[in-house]
This record gives structure tokens, sequence and C-alpha cells, in this order.
């Protein structure tokens, strides 16, 4: 082979139609262009079926096929010598070229037209590049990738805390990687939804809204553990508009309001979510978002899939570890009999919890709050620890490998945000301490 | 009917598909294949076509493409897609009877005409014309006509219609 397939990805972002030929078995040539190509490895692309044609019909005959790739910035072209192995109709690949194609389709007004019913897997035995002359390639807009993970990965080593991890990964995507919208989603212990647990670069944090696993660009990178990337904006991958479709379809549009609205660009362009994987089991996923067109390439997809695992073992690595160092505990809040009562109602089907008429949190975060007030509140207890916790009853963890750390994370910063009237501090070696600044009234709605 | 309707002298294609082919801004590519079923592929930098549309040919830069000549030499048989990228709209035409001929005149403003049609075409969807003057560049490069009589002629535009032969469409 006279040029690395890894090497000219660039062409097979499908910016300019490739152009493939096939022959049938009588030897009649057909050439036909491409919408969608794939770099799958160093060996293989995978192009995409999307109608039974003549071409279709040739390399079931005959797998031999040649495809012409372009550079989108250097008119450089290659010629690809192909040999079809197999169609792939689900999983990884086929989901990742799903998604995409959605972005092209709309990004040429073909919506409707281009639909994949399958990801046809080619091996590539010879990449030739084809004579002629090319444009300088235009100079890299942004930092060297391996240097902003480099960068990244030392930053992320020495967190000692999960909050750290977080707030310190959101930093370093905008430092050293100019990106400057992204969130972090963890799975819920349940495995059926992602949770928000920080973002950064929206005008809303976000932190508590929920995506349903295989719901938009980040809910299908969950589901099939794979790096989804959108290269234009496409309405089939918006996730605010899958949210609400879902949400209309379960009939949530109920009495209460529990629905945090996910944080997102209305007109986001690029996306892409890569998977944390970490000990063999998904964690979360990574999101960042632009409003430039093919703003992320294939090597900015393979960075964030090393930094997502970087941040899954440290993820699992700090989950449960205390934060090192004694912190003093905060000092109480001095004298609040005097104010307003708040009301904190708790609503046992789902463990939503609202103060006076503010929705706060629901689920697992909703369970741990409405223990702690009401320790609070029966028995004038201040400071918590973690590990009991973990072990209390009253506390539906999904199951073991769910994410205490997290939660209280979550529900620390949803408190912050809100500006309640009860705080949770951290107060040392996974203690936690709760201040209320009103008193609280409790009601318990439902069965408990 | 009035005579440019369908064909002259039996042409398959019709005097409005004539002109796409020949002066619109329509990506050029052209197929072939040897004898162990092996396709080949190359750009064209240009068409024209017979006055009484028996007859297109395209143009292709030699040193870009070998192995389509070699295999148009070896057994004639010729595909020719054209694509307006911002319709998508799509043609292709085969022929058994292709042969590599010197230009004649007039050929080269065929492939100057194309080269301002088809760097028009792409400077809408944001290509510079530096973009598209390198991807059709033949300087200092040989440059061969590839004559054939269209023996099929299909729309291969995406859709419920791709397939469908140009005649058919009427």
């Amino acid at each position: 082979m006279s040029q690395r397939l890894d090497a000219i990805r660039d062409c097979l972002e499908g910016v300019v139609p490739a152009i493939m030929a096939t022959c049938s078995a009588d030897g009649t040539p057909n050439v036909a262009y491409l919408s969608q190509t794939e770099y799958v490895d160093g060996q293989h692309v995978a192009l995409s079926y999307q109608f039974f044609n003549t071409t279709r019909r040739n390399i079931l005959e005959n797998p031999n096929a040649r495809l012409v790739v372009t550079h989108p910035h250097t008119a450089e072209r290659y010629r690809l010598q192909l040999r079809y192995l197999r169609t792939e109709t689900a999983g990884p690949l086929f989901e990742r070229m799903k998604a995409k194609l959605a972005g092209i389709a709309s990004h040429t007004g073909m919506s409707g037209v281009f639909r994949l019913l399958g990801s046809d897997v080619y091996r590539v035995f010879d990449v030739e590049r084809v004579p002629g002359v090319a444009l300088a390639p235009s100079p890299p807009p942004r930092a060297n990738l391996l240097a902003a993970l480099r960068a990244t990965a030392t930053r992320l080593a020495s967190c000692r805390d999960l909050d750290a991890l977080f707030n310190e990964t959101l930093a370093c995507l905008e430092s050293q990687f100019d990106v400057r919208h992204a969130m972090l989603l963890l799975l819920d212990g349940s495995g059926s939804h992602l949770y928000t647990i920080a973002s950064r670069g929206y005008a809303q944090s976000g932190v508590g809204s929920e995506i349903p696993l295989g719901q938009g660009v980040i809910g299908v990178a969950a589901r099939e553990a794979t790096p989804i990337r959108i290269g234009y904006m496409t309405l089939e991958y918006t996730y605010g508009r899958a949210i609400r479709a879902a949400a209309a379809a379960n009939g949530l549009a109920a009495a209460l309001e529990t629905e945090i609205p996910l944080p997102g660009l209305a007109e986001s362009a690029s996306q892409l979510a890569v998977p944390i994987r970490a000990a063999g089991r998904l964690l979360g996923v990574l999101y960042v978002e632009s409003t430039q067109n093919l703003r992320f390439g294939y090597d900015d997809e393979d960075a964030l899939v090393a930094l997502g695992g970087q941040l899954g073992a440290a993820m699992l690595a700090l989950q449960g570890a205390d934060a090192g160092e004694d912190i003093p505990a905060p000092e109480p809040a001095a004298g609040c009999a005097d104010s307003a009562p708040v009301v904190v109602r708790h609503y046992a089907a789902d463990d939503s919890v609202f103060l006076d008429d503010d929705y706060l949190i629901k689920g697992v975060a909703g369970s741990i709050f409405w223990a702690l007030v009401r320790d609070h509140v029966e028995t004038g207890r201040n400071t918590f620890s973690n590990r009991e916790l973990r072990l209390d009853s009253r506390i539906r963890l999904p199951d073991l490998s769910d994410n205490l750390e997290a939660r209280l994370i979550l529900l620390r910063r949803r408190l912050n945000e809100r500006g309640a009237c009860v705080r949770l501090d951290k107060a040392g070696r996974g203690r936690l301490q709760l201040t209320a600044t009103r008193p609280l009234t409790l009601v318990e709605v439902g069965p408990s | 009917m009035p005579e440019d309707s369908r064909s002259a002298r039996g042409a398959l294609i019709d005097a409005e598909h004539a002109a796409f082919l020949a002066t619109a801004g329509v990506s050029i590519s052209v197929g072939a294949c040897n004898a162990e079923r092996l396709p080949s592929v190359t750009r064209a930098i240009g068409c024209r076509v017979a006055d009484d549309r028996s007859r297109v040919t395209v143009f292709v830069v030699v040193a870009q493409s070998r192995e389509v000549l070699d295999d148009l030499r070896a057994n004639s048989r010729i595909a020719v897609a054209f694509s307006e990228p911002h319709t998508h709209r799509t043609v292709q035409l085969k022929g058994e009877d292709a042969v590599a001929e010197a230009l004649i005149d007039g050929d080269l403003r065929h492939i100057e005409r194309y080269r301002d049609a088809f760097t028009a075409e792409l400077g809408a969807l944001g290509y510079s014309p530096l973009f598209t003057r390198t991807l059709l560049d033949c300087s200092g490069g040989e440059v061969v006509a590839v004559s054939f009589t269209p023996a099929a002629a299909f729309s291969q535009t995406p859709g419920p219609k791709a397939g469908t032969p140009l005649g058919d469409l009427r």
C-alpha cells in the first residue's frame, strides 16, 4: 500500500462525495457517487448502503470495487482498491454512520431521501495517490491534539475527588482543546438513562437533567458504547427535540414539572459524544458541540475517546475515595428560628423533592436528600458520612455500581444553583454537613 | 412529435440531457474494468456531445487515467456518471465502443468552459475557485478524448426513480 489509510482519514469525512466504480458479473462497469464513506480501521472502510441499485447488485456479484476520495482542503485525490466483505445493519458502526448520514442529508437537502439501510464493510488493498497538483494544507486552527491531551492528562491525574475531576475535565476541554460547550453525563445505576453531572458553556447548567439511552447523539453513544459524531445540524439528532418527543409519548406532561431542561446549543452543528468506559462497563458520556460545521474530525474523536478512557479510570479510582485531607466543617449558620419555614415536599412515587413550590431533584438524589433532612429535623443531626448513606435502606441505590459520590455532587450542585435554604458541604474524609438557613417543615406525599 | 423531443437518428439522449452533460457544472466520472473484472475509475475534465447526440466524448488526463485507458483499449466498455452537486441530479451513460483519441479543434475550449461551469457550481457550495481548478488541473499533462456511443442511459438521481432509463422519465 503506497499510502496509509489512516493518513487520509480527512478524505473519508464525506465532504467531497466519493466516486465508486464497480463491475457486474458480465463485465459491465458502473460508476456512482457516494455521499458517505467511513474510516473503520487501518485496513477497512465502510460505505453507506442506501438504495438497492446497480452498485449494490454489482458488489454482491463481484466484490471488487474502486473508490476515489478527495481531500476537502488540498483537493488531493486517492484511489482505493476495495473488496466487499459484509453488511452491518445494527451495532456501533451502523449507528455511527446513521447519525453522520443524518447530518450530511440535512446539510445537502436530502433529509428523507438518504436513509442508511446498512454499512458495507470493505477491505482496502491499496491506496494510491492520483497524480496531480495539490493545495497546501491549511495550518491547524487549534492546539496540537496530543499536546492538549497530555496537558489534560496531567491535570486530571492530580485531582483528588470526583467533584474536582469533573470540573477539571470541562475546564481542560476549554483551555486545552478550545471546546467551549461541553457536558458530562453519568449512567444511572438502572442503566436506562444518563443524568447530567456537569456542564460548561451554557446559560443554564442543566445539572440533573436526564436523557434516555438511545435518544439523540448522547443516548445512542451510550447505548452502543461508541463515539457518535455529526458534522452538520440535523433535526433527527437534536436531543432536546428527541427528549420532548419521548416525554410526550410517556405522558410525562403531568401536573408536576419535574423535568430539568437539558443544556445544549439551539443551533448546534457539530456534535461529538464519546462513551466513558472503565473496567468493562459504561460509566457515562462526554459530549462536546459547536455551532461550526465539521468542527470535530477523526483526530478530535480519537483524542476525546482517549480522554474518556482516562476519565473513566480516574472516576473508578476516586469513587469512594476520601478527599485526602480533613476539611474543617463549616460553622452552622446561626439562628434561623425567626425565618419563615420552608416546606420540603417528598413524592414517594419517584422520590421527587420540592422546596416550597420549586422542584429540586428526583430519583436517587431525591431519596438521599429526603433521608438527610428527615434525620436533621427529627434528631437535629448536621453531619453524615458517605458510608452510612450507602448502607441506608431508605436510599434506593439502583445497584451497587451506582455512584453515590456522584449523586451527592449532583445534589450539592442543584442546591447551590437554586440558592436553596439547605446547603450540603464537604466536611472532610467522606463526611458532609447539612446547613439549613430556614426551619424545615417536612411533608411526605404518597406511601413512604 | 417535434424532432427534438425524443432522439435524433436513434440517439438515446435528448437535447436537454445533452446540454446537461456538456454544459452544466456537473462532476464527471469515468469507469471501466479489466478482464479480471477489476474496475478502474478516473475523473473527467470536460465533455462534448455530437450535434446529432449519437456520440459522447469526455476528456481525461492520461497520467491520472492509465488503468481506465488500458481497460478501454482492451474491451471498449465504459460507464460515465454526470452529477450536479447542488441538485444531486445524476445521469449515467454506458457504452461498448469507447475509444481514446487525440483532442480536436475546439476541445480545449470545451475543457475551459467546463472548468468555469464546475467552478461556479462548487463555488455556490462554498469551494474556492482555486480548489476546483486544482481538482481539474491538467497543466503540462497529456489529455485525451474518450468517445463512445451511449448504448444505455439512466437517471441515477438518489431516490425512488434511480435506475430508470432516461427515455422512461419523460
